[in-house]
Parts: C-alpha cells; structure tokens; sequence
C-alpha cells in the first residue's frame, strides 16, 4: 500500500488545453437547478470542455440546464444516489475515453481555482488519486457541527480503512485512469465516500490529499447533507462492508 | 378430531394442493416446495398429535412444546427476514446497474450553440 505523500507546497500546476481536452468532470446532481447551470459554465469557461453531468432522477429541470450549459447529461430514470451517479458519471468517461477524471459537487461549493493542484500531481505522474481537503491548509469557515461530525468522519475512515485522511467526506477528487478503472462504487447513497477510501487502499493507489477551497453558501448547506445523516451513512457503509 | 383440527387439517391441505401446483407450473423451484410442504406437514403433524411437541422440546432440553415452537417460529422468521434483505440488496444492485447502462447508453449531448470552445 502506499502512503500518502504531504502536500504543503503550493499550487504551481499550470494545465495545458491539451491536458484540459483529456479530462472529464463529473458532477452527480439531484433537483440541483438552481446551481447546477452556473457550476457548468464556470468549468467550461475554464476550458474544461468535457463535463459530466449525471441527473440521479431530478423532479426539476436540472438536466436542461446542465445541457444548456454545455454539459454531456446523463439521466438516472430513477433516483439511486450520489454513489451510484457518480460511477455512472465515472464508467461513462472512462468509455468516452477519459484520460484523467475528477468529481465535482454539483451545488456550486468547490472552486474550479483548485482543479489545477488537484489534477496537476495526476497529469505529472506523481500519484494516481488526489483528494480534496477543506482542512488542509486554508481554513473555511463552517459550523461547529458541520466541523464536528466531518472530524468523526475522519476518524470512522481511519479506523475503518486504515488510511489517514484530514478530510474523508470531500466531494472534490482527482483520478487517474487507471485509477478510475480499479474503482466500483456500489454503495449507491452517501456511503460510498468511505468506499472510495477503501479502494484506495485495497487497489495500493497512490493518494495526495489537497488542499481545497469550500464556499459554505446558504443555497449548499440548505441543498447539503444533515448532519444528522451521518449515522445513515455509517450504517449504510458497515452493512455494505458485511455483504461484499 | 376437535372442529378446530379439522378447519386446520383442511386449510393445510389447501395450501398443500396450492404449492404443489405451483411448483408443476414451475413458479416455484423444487427445493422451495419441498420446504413449504414440510412446513405444512409439521402443521398437520401438531394439529393431529399435539403431544408431539412436547416430546420433540424434551428431547431437544427445552421444557414445553410451546416454547419450542415458539423458538422455532422466531427462528423461521429471522432467516426469512435475511432472506428478504440479500434479496432486496441485490435488486437494489440490479435496479442502479439498469438505471446507469440506460444512463449511458441514452447520453444528451450538450445543446447546439452552448460551446464555448473547440
């Protein structure tokens, strides 16, 4: 397995149009359209031509706005979750030929700014799976029981998966393609952010993590998880752990 | 024979005739039927001969019959529980890798016009 390598030093990844051409960004979004078509149009105004967006069973017209915007949509005919979509999202770009990959929250909360130091150690070789994290680096303002139930999250993926991660629970990733491959999400729900983890893991993927920029809006904390979720997602992770 | 045997006796009979035809028709797998038909024979069994259940509790260290079958029927019900449950996580597997092939295979591409660049 191999460990995680430390990130203090800053952001200098400058990412041609080329390496742009061969990434996609995958966004799971359910009832998102009020975010979702500004979301697209920021990546694609960073010349991301290839974004992703996977509509898990929306009730409103996130998916006309996604594709207004310009992304490729792909549409859940039922809801099944953000793990579920974003496989989705992911076994679709490997097919389109995806070289480098990255997930992307869907409510507006990441910042395209930070794609470059996420992707950059990808596209140079240095590892194979960058990860997001809000606490490295840069504090973001957050609510004491937003900070609170994210350190248990820490803790529980520590335990769980013997990966020491600040941040377990950020929406923000960067994969290689190789990476990507040796992925299989099948926690449909929110689990499956520890599942990722424990691929990590159990496939030795090299892993950095991060740091990232978190704009806590109003709009995203309302559209977020509840706090109060976490333990759905801790039962949901233990039970798909028991029948693999 | 008591009324309540016989009421007993002939919905058992019923539900006999039914899961054998069921399992001519082929709804149901071999190895299920003979496990309803046990089932109802066991039924039958303790409708004829209550004393039975007593006996097969003593031999089994539990004191009365109705504490056996009542081990048992608590039993049944949580494998049947399990069962429910492995086989509702797999159609839940099952349903999400239908949704995404059909995700996948259905992909819109971007409007006309949205593209920003080449």
């Amino acid at each position: 397995m191999s460990g995680a390598t430390p990130s203090t030093k800053p952001s200098t990844y400058e990412l041609s149009a080329a390496d742009r051409a061969r990434t996609f960004i995958v966004i799971a979004a359910f009832n998102e359209a009020r975010a979702i078509g500004q979301v697209v149009r920021e990546l694609r105004e960073a010349a991301f031509p290839n974004v992703v967006v996977v509509d898990d069973g929306s009730r409103d017209d996130t998916a006309d706005q996604a594709r207004a915007a310009g992304a490729v949509v792909l549409t859940h005919l039922i809801n099944r979750g953000q793990g579920a979509a974003l496989q989705t999202g992911l076994s679709y770009a490997l097919r389109a030929g995806a070289d480098y990959l990255a997930t992307f929250d869907a409510d507006g909360q990441h910042d395209v700014a930070d794609l470059p130091a996420m992707l950059g150690p990808i596209m140079h070789g240095e590892v194979e799976i960058c990860l997001g994290s809000r606490f490295l680096g840069v504090r973001a303002k957050m609510p004491k029981l937003r900070r609170a139930v994210l350190f248990g999250a820490v803790l529980f993926t520590r335990i769980t998966s013997r990966i020491k991660l600040t941040d377990a629970h950020n929406g923000l990733r960067a994969l290689s393609r190789r990476a990507a491959l040796g992925i299989d999400l099948q926690l449909d729900r929110m689990a499956h952010a520890s599942e990722i983890v424990d691929q990590i893991a159990s496939c030795g993927l090299s892993y950095r993590e991060v740091p990232v920029h978190i704009r806590y809006t109003a709009y995203s904390l309302a559209k977020g998880q509840k706090s109060s979720a976490a333990l759905r997602v801790a039962f949901d992770y233990l039970i798909g752990r028991v029948f693999r | 024979m008591s009324l309540f045997q016989w009421l007993g006796l002939s919905v058992l009979a019923v539900l006999a005739v039914l899961t054998v035809s069921a399992g001519v028709r082929g709804q149901v797998r071999k190895r299920i039927v003979t496990f309803w038909l046990l089932v109802w024979g066991g039924g039958a069994v303790l409708l004829v001969w209550p004393s039975s259940a007593a006996i097969a509790a003593h031999k089994l260290g539990i004191g009365r019959g109705a504490d056996l079958l009542l081990y048992s029927s608590v039993l049944v019900m949580f494998s049947g529980f399990f069962y429910v449950y492995t086989r509702f996580r797999r159609l839940d597997r099952q349903i999400t890798m239908l949704v995404r092939r059909l995700a996948i295979e259905n992909a819109a591409r971007p409007a006309a016009g949205s593209s920003h660049d080449g």
